[in-house]
């Protein structure tokens, strides 16, 4: 079993903690994506799970095995760095054999390995070449082929495409996907590129100054943010500050009722607020339809404002439409033919949208 | 039948004139260089006292040969002490946290800027008062305290060089700390390790000063024996002779290890 636990590591240099408290389960066969700004810990966190960093408290688990004080080489983890990090001098098959050879294995079960990770990363027939003679990509599949051809137990991946070109990254993020299904590894990956955790996290972590804002799916984390931070963090959204006033409905259709700078504004039911507390609530700009300055929001859409458009931003596949609802702006995307009849609007409009798409968050 | 008549080439150009200043200056600075060495040459093919150039040469090599062999032990040894040092001083210089490192530092380049005649002095006094011991095995040991700088910089430059990425690399793969060492450090600080090796052959190799002090009686290197004979018998085209052979062994030496140290192994191209 490979599962790996965190037990509220925390790593501090000084004051400052670049981790704090920080607890996470991820099952065997898991893809797992770290996500945060840069300085949110999230290296530093993966860099404690391969024990290149020492927790300053908690403990790090790899199935019931504490390896808290082991060292890297005693863990036996593939990690693949930000930049390929082959070794220049080594060929790309005494890379890729590597860690077999510096283990003491035979010679000839050594090249036979290197030559069936060559094979699975797509570069048979390139062995005897220097690392120096490889792409970019090429280098980066090397490195992979290099932490695969130990049979680790567990994959960390630092950042593993940041340093590639966008046509590059999005091939390589679903062979990495790939590999890591085909041979079942449980994966724990570090990205600070929404795109890149959404196309191939079983789970996403979101992290913000050394703790963990939520765990979820995609779908949780852009749905339902637990926090402003992560609603904020993950994609565009409109923040509209205001008190939880009362609830109406029951079960499925329970809302709670916020009041918003005097607007009254329907929103989804989370059992963690409650009335009198004050909470950002938010709505996503393509869950916004906006309608003329007279139209009628169709049934579910309970919650109606008016507004004056500012500008537009056509930006190909949607329009930024960039509305001023009484002193402050909120950005609805339209797409299809609406994108360009947008433009032909006089500036009053309405914008309407279901509860469902209003999420409160604490304040 | 051309359509025009094609522009003659200015016969002295502004560019030209530069041109020919830059190549004289430079011809210039190498000719101050290897004047001295010509005039050394030509004084040793001088035929003063009835004997020939080529005599003053089979003289010198013939009995120059034990003092080379002197030179090339102990350069070899020491060296080798050198690397020993410096290899693991570097490491820890440049991998660990270390208070006071810059002093540190500084206090180790110490041998480099005291002169060498108070380098031997002290020496001398250690060796007879202190330790006692055997004083070829403190000659060797002069010679390491002496260079073992410029054995030390070069290779902490190297290794500062080096992104710490490759050992960590290394490391998750399984390598113990003496694997990366010998099969990723060790191969990528190369250019440091060969430019340290070779400014101390050459500082240790033509090394009189030092050696005038401690050595024992038994060994005459070849610098001392050249320094010996000028303080002797002047500038005799014998002694000018051994000076030539020092000089051309030294070359060779140096040719010779760009030839070693120029391979695959110890180039450390790496990348990023």
């Amino acid at each position: 079993m490979a599962t790996v636990h965190l037990a509220s590591i925390t790593k501090r240099y000084g004051d400052t903690a670049a981790v704090d408290d920080v607890t996470l389960d991820v099952a065997d066969g898991e893809l797992v994506t770290l996500l945060g700004p840069s300085g949110c810990g999230k290296t530093t966190t993966l860099r404690m799970i391969a024990g290149l960093v020492e927790p300053t408290s908690g403990h790090v688990f790899f199935g019931d095995r504490d390896v808290t004080y082991l060292p890297p080489r005693s863990r036996n983890i593939g990690f693949v760095f930000q930049t390929p990090a082959l070794f220049p001098h080594l060929t790309v098959a005494d890379n890729i054999g590597f860690g077999l050879s510096v283990k003491g294995s035979p010679k000839a079960a050594v090249a036979s390995r290197v030559d069936e990770m060559l094979a699975m990363v797509g570069l048979a027939g390139y062995g005897a070449r220097l690392p120096a003679q490889l792409s970019g990509g090429q280098q980066q599949r090397v490195a992979l082929a290099r932490v695969l051809a130990t049979d680790p137990t567990v994959l960390l991946f630092d950042e593993p495409l940041s340093a590639l070109d966008r046509n590059l990254r999005d091939t390589l993020k679903y062979s990495i996907l790939d590999l890591q299904r085909r041979t079942g590894k449980t994966a724990i990956y570090v990205t600070h590129d929404q795109s890149e955790a959404f196309a191939i996290s079983d789970r996403i972590v979101v992290m913000n100054a050394g703790r963990i804002e939520q765990i979820g799916t995609q779908t949780d984390i852009y749905l339902r943010p637990a926090t402003p931070y992560v609603a904020e963090f993950i994609g565009a959204n409109n923040g509209l500050r205001g008190t939880i006033t009362g609830s109406d409905g029951s079960g499925d259709s329970a809302r709670w009722v916020v009041d918003a700078g005097g607007r009254t504004l329907r929103g989804l039911h989370r059992e963690d607020l409650a009335v009198g507390q004050s909470v950002i609530a938010y709505v996503r700009p393509e869950d916004i339809t906006l309608l003329d300055g007279a139209g009628v929001a169709s049934d579910g859409q309970e919650n109606v404002i008016d507004g004056t458009i500012d500008r537009v931003i056509f930006e190909g596949p949607t329009a930024q439409v960039r509305v001023d609802v009484g002193g402050r702006e909120l950005r609805v995307d339209v797409t299809g033919n609406q994108r360009l009849t947008v433009m032909q609007r006089d500036g009053r409009v309405r914008l309407a949208f279901g509860p469902v798409a209003l999420i409160p968050a604490p304040a | 039948m051309s359509a025009g008549v094609a522009a003659r080439r200015p016969r002295l150009g502004a560019r030209r004139l530069a041109a020919l200043v830059s190549h004289g200056y430079i011809w210039l600075c190498l000719g101050l260089f290897v004047l001295p060495f010509i005039a050394l040459l030509v004084q040793s093919l001088g035929a003063r006292g009835g004997t020939s150039g080529i005599d003053n040469f089979s003289a010198a090599i013939g009995s120059f040969a034990d003092n080379l062999w002197w030179s090339f032990r102990i350069t070899a040894l020491t060296l080798v002490i050198d690397l020993a040092v410096c290899l693991p001083a570097a490491y820890a210089l440049v991998r660990y946290p270390l208070p006071g490192k810059r002093l540190i530092f500084s206090l180790l380049q110490l041998p480099l800027y005291v002169p060498g005649a108070v380098i031997g002095l002290s020496l001398l006094l250690t060796y007879t008062f202190v330790y006692r011991f055997d004083r070829s095995l403190g000659l060797v040991l002069a010679m390491a305290v002496g260079s073992f700088p410029l054995m030390l910089t070069p290779i902490v430059v190297a290794l500062k060089d080096l992104p710490i990425v490759f050992e960590e690399a290394a490391e998750c793969l399984g390598a113990s700390r003496w694997q990366i060492y010998r099969k990723v450090v060790f191969p990528l600080i190369g250019p440091g390790v060969s430019a340290g090796l070779l400014l101390c052959f050459i500082i240790v190799f033509n090394e009189y000063l030092v050696t005038l002090f401690v050595h024992p009686p038994t060994i005459e290197t070849a610098p001392l024996r050249v320094f010996n004979l000028v303080r002797t018998a002047g500038l005799a085209p014998t002694t000018a002779a051994l000076a030539v052979v020092m000089q051309v062994v030294s070359f060779l030496a140096v040719l010779l290890f760009f030839r070693i140290f120029g391979t695959r192994h110890f180039r450390g191209t790496y990348i990023l």
